[in-house]
């Protein structure tokens, strides 16, 4: 039984609001924590409209890759970078806005005429469905089977890259003076002040042992 | 034309899971006394007081923990549609498929020889 064409029409719009007022939140909210959980909203909005376009495994990769990945990633990176702190206001603030809006709006243009002189070759064929990832499968054995295996060598160098990077072992001594570094490596841990109630465990825990 | 099947069961799961953030937050908002004490908008943590704000630098250990994610999340793609094909490929693409694995396996290798895998 397949979904109903209102039940579709329905769910298109609730998705696109979805996507819209998420994406305005991405941009506009001053708090970039809260950008970065909105952005998963955004990516949650696109995976649903790859499933109305009959592309379940495009859904599936969308969450697995950027809502599981992607976006776990931005998180980390704001939360390992950010530091709230006081900026002194610009003198002349208000020619960001002005200047972002301008680019805003020919973008806007520019992609809107696009959409509105292509001529979409509307495709007549009836999609995969649900034998979509079975025909993904076989195609990736047979005639797509060096791009698979080259794509498990670009992991491996993305992952070996990403740990000397991580580690800092080749970047020179100007750059990773101990100084500046230090805050950065430091756990911000709290002062332990549980020693009694700790120890009061510890033993307790010891009595049981020993009964 | 929507020819996926069995995807009425998800959005009947979605409209219900909307609902229970919802009802559990109006019930609490119906039953909960309406006291303004100041220690009720502490944030919750594990029944300590919280030293500090909130907003603070977090470890570059965990980056390491994320990224060694990221790798096999990506390989759990790959290996999705080798796996739901599995039984009409043959013995050839189970070895090509232990090749891909065995390259990441080398790349697991690496960073536990590392020591991204710990937290020293």
């Amino acid at each position: 039984m397949n979904l109903a064409e209102g039940v579709q029409i329905v769910s298109f719009g609730i998705l696109a609001v979805m996507m819209i007022g998420t994406a305005l939140g991405v941009v506009l909210l001053p708090n970039i924590v809260y950008s970065a959980f909105l952005l998963g909203g955004v990516f949650i909005s696109i995976a649903g409209m790859y499933l109305l376009l009959n592309a379940d495994f495009v859904a599936a990769a969308q969450v697995l890759i950027y809502i599981g990945a992607v976006n776990v990633l931005i998180l980390f990176a704001i939360m390992l970078v950010n530091k709230r702190e006081d900026f002194a206001p610009l003198r002349n603030a208000w020619v960001r806005p002005v200047f972002t809006g301008l680019v805003s709006v020919g973008l806007f243009a520019l992609l809107g005429t696009m959409v509105l002189v292509t001529p979409w070759a509307l495709s007549t064929q009836v999609s995969a469905g649900d034998s979509a990832i079975f025909l993904i499968g076989q195609h990736f054995f047979t005639d797509f089977l060096l791009p698979f295996e080259l794509a498990s060598i670009l992991l491996l160098m993305a992952m070996v890259g990403a740990i000397i990077l991580a580690r800092r072992e080749f970047l020179p001594d100007q750059v990773m003076s101990p100084t500046k570094q230090q805050p950065i490596l430091t756990l911000p841990e709290r002062p332990r002040e549980l020693v009694s109630v700790s120890s009061d465990k510890s033993s307790n825990l010891d009595d049981g042992r020993r009964g | 034309m929507f020819v996926l099947s069995g995807y009425e069961y998800l959005l009947g799961f979605l409209l219900i899971c909307s609902l229970v953030p919802l009802l559990a937050l109006s019930a609490s908002k119906l039953l909960r006394p309406s006291g303004r004490n100041p220690e009720r908008i502490i944030t919750y943590e594990s029944g300590m007081e919280p030293i500090g704000g909130a907003w603070i630098q977090f470890n570059i250990r965990y980056y390491m923990f994320a990224l060694v994610f990221v790798v096999f999340d990506v390989e759990t793609v790959f290996l999705y549609p080798w796996a739901v094909a599995f039984s009409s490929l043959g013995l050839l693409a189970f070895i090509e498929a232990l090749i891909f694995i065995a390259i990441l396996v080398i790349a697991l290798v690496y960073a536990w020889r590392k020591g991204a895998l710990e937290w020293s």
